[in-house]
């Protein structure tokens, strides 16, 4: 049974324990070492060790197929010498075709792994945490493997294109792939760029390490004052949605919404500030995503890591398939300039949109859902031009806030939409919510008293309530300043009161100890 | 090369001003999507086909830059 998680008292423990020990060796190559063993060991808490060893196995066949490849262009280097560009391209192209070998078999056996557990998981295989035990009706279900498994083709990919240099260090690429602030639940990192940070540790900085742990507090603050308070209750409301009255359950799914982000931001906080206060640097996975103003936004600033692999790695591969450009040229003298641009957008997104479905769940409301945003988004991005029209033939004014508070409501509503087609765990769920909150309106349950019936009385929503302005205060400081750099600037006392009420915060209002069983973060499941 | 690259752009794209910034990619004024379409329409004008490593941001973040990568393969 797992009990590391990274919003666990435990976690604490040892993420002060390993920062004070890295802290204080004085050389790269120790501090390196000193993460390593750290990654063993939060893995061996919160995956296990036996689950650990499809991690290293999947490192070792990262290392040797970029080495591989490596090893293959550096024939292509001795070859080209002298020859023009032009000429080096046949040339290459033939190495290429060598390469993809060695490409396609690390990535056939990385997503044959993740693709057999995701299959076993909806085919409800047993779960077991020992290789020897594995059968075919068995599954294991690594930690982070649909997390380290993108960032390792994504890996593959990037030294097949030529854009990353392979690690030749095993150890170094090791600390990467099991590096224990992104192996729960990313950001889905790029090896290569990961490699270089710790190839080049910084050293000690005050201002680095308390904005780290502030972040991480901050990301405490989200997930156990605010998401604990709500998931619970959600989720109670969701297995069971018809004892519930219309208007409850719109309440159920903005706060559904609510706990979801706070849940995932809040971890990427407590991720993102771990890693920085060690002087590692990681990608950003949110930005303020419910400001967004349209789907196509929305998916840049949610979950940002996951839509920037998928556009590196399946979009523009496809978009930019000569026998795909061939297609849509040959749509295009056939139907119009509007209908190629169209369906070249059109096919690469929705073969993305549904692969994003099935990376987070293979049922059939997963399947539904990435159809959603794939559609959602084709329609924005063909038809732009009607869209923005439609306002101006309304006389609305763009410019103002007002329109602009219109545009985020119908994202959030879009998102929220989405939510409901996964929520109740049935490809009919968002048919289900919908008829619900349709059929038994009941308004009346607002005012009665009911609504704090159902595992959030008075205060605690008053708690959510107070927790979510503050978090949405910061979020539109966010968007203007660094907040962090700002609070640097204060005088020291009222730094320190800062400092003091987000932690009393979290140890007062935050939800945790041993009965509480919600405290593991959504998005690790995936 | 650059005259016939912009005027190539202002024919697919008209609202899009690419002498206004160095950081066409970088400030968001070229999505994935606008960047397709612009290899699409040099690739098939240049008879070039851009090798895929060669698709990344610092490739197209102005004319000039664009200019520079088509010129290395005709």
């Amino acid at each position: 049974m797992p009990i590391m998680t990274y919003n666990s008292l435990f976690f604490v423990l040892f993420f002060t324990v390993l920062l004070i020990v890295y802290l204080i060796m004085p050389v790269r190559i120790l501090k390196q070492i000193v993460i390593l063993i750290g990654n063993f060991y939060f893995y061996k808490y919160a995956g296990g060790l036996n689950c650990m060893s499809v991690l290293i196995a999947s490192t070792i066949l990262i290392y040797g197929c970029s080495l591989w490849m490596e090893r293959i262009y550096a024939g292509f280097e001795r070859e080209a010498e002298g020859l023009s560009r032009k000429e080096q391209v046949p040339l290459l192209n033939s190495y290429k075709k060598k390469t993809k070998r060695v490409l396609f078999l690390g990535v056939f056996i990385l997503l044959g792994v993740l693709i057999y557990v995701k299959v076993g998981k909806l085919l409800h295989f047993e779960e077991v945490a020992r290789i020897r035990e594995l059968s075919f009706k068995k599954i294991m279900i690594p930690l982070g493997l649909s997390y380290y498994t993108f960032s390792s083709i994504g890996y593959l990919a990037d030294v097949y294109w030529r854009k990353a240099k392979p690690e030749h260090n095993f150890l170094t690429l090791l600390t990467c792939t099991t590096f224990f602030p992104t192996i729960v639940q990313g950001p889905i990192g790029r090896y290569d760029r990961l490699v270089q940070q710790f190839r080049e540790l910084p050293k000690f900085s005050y201002e680095r390490v308390c904005h780290g742990l502030q972040r991480m507090w901050w990301g405490f603050f989200k997930k156990s004052v605010i998401a604990d308070r709500i998931t619970p209750v959600t989720t109670a409301m969701f297995a069971d949605v018809f004892s519930y009255a219309g208007v409850e359950m719109v309440l159920a799914v903005i706060g559904n919404v609510i706990a979801i982000y706070m849940d995932f931001s809040g971890c990427m906080d407590i991720v993102i500030g771990a890693a920085e206060a060690l002087g590692v640097t990681l990608d950003e996975n949110f930005r303020q995503p419910f400001f967004a103003k349209s789907a196509a936004e929305f998916w840049r600033r949610w979950h940002i890591t996951l839509g920037t692999w998928f556009k590196d790695y399946v979009y523009m591969p496809i978009a930019m398939n000569p026998r795909f450009m061939k297609m849509t040229g040959n749509a295009r003298k056939r139907f119009g300039a509007r209908f190629g641009k169209v369906f070249s957008a059109a096919i690469p997104l929705m073969i993305v949109w549904i692969l994003t479905g099935l990376w987070h769940g293979t049922g059939k409301d997963y399947l539904l859902w990435g159809f959603y945003w794939g559609v959602l988004i084709i329609i924005e991005t063909a038809f732009d031009k009607e869209l923005k029209a439609i306002p101006k033939k309304l006389h609305m004014r763009t410019e103002t806030f007002g329109y602009a508070l219109l545009q985020m409501i119908r994202t959030f509503i879009f998102f929220a939409i989405g939510r409901m087609i996964t929520a109740v765990g049935v490809g009919r769920s968002v048919f289900l919510i919908f008829g619900q909150i349709f059929r038994e309106k009941r308004l009346y349950t607002l005012f009665d008293g009911s609504l704090y019936s159902h595992g959030l009385d008075e205060k605690n929503f008053h708690v959510v309530l107070i927790g979510l302005a503050v978090v949405w205060l910061v979020d539109i400081l966010s968007a203007r300043f660094d907040v962090r750099k700002k609070i640097d600037e204060q005088p020291l006392v009222f730094r320190w009161v800062l400092y003091l009420a987000l932690v009393m915060s979290v140890v007062i209002f935050g939800i945790y100890g041993k009965a509480y069983d919600a405290k593991a973060f959504v998005y690790g499941g995936f | 090369m650059k005259e016939k690259i912009l005027e190539i752009l202002s024919e697919t794209y008209p609202e899009i001003d690419f002498e206004s910034s160095d950081e066409l990619v970088d400030d968001g004024t070229l999505d994935s999507l606008t960047v397709v379409g612009i290899i699409s329409a040099l690739s098939s004008e240049f008879d070039v086909e851009l090798p895929y490593e060669e698709i990344i941001p610092e490739n197209f973040n102005s004319v000039d830059a664009m200019a520079e990568v088509f010129e290395k393969y005709m």
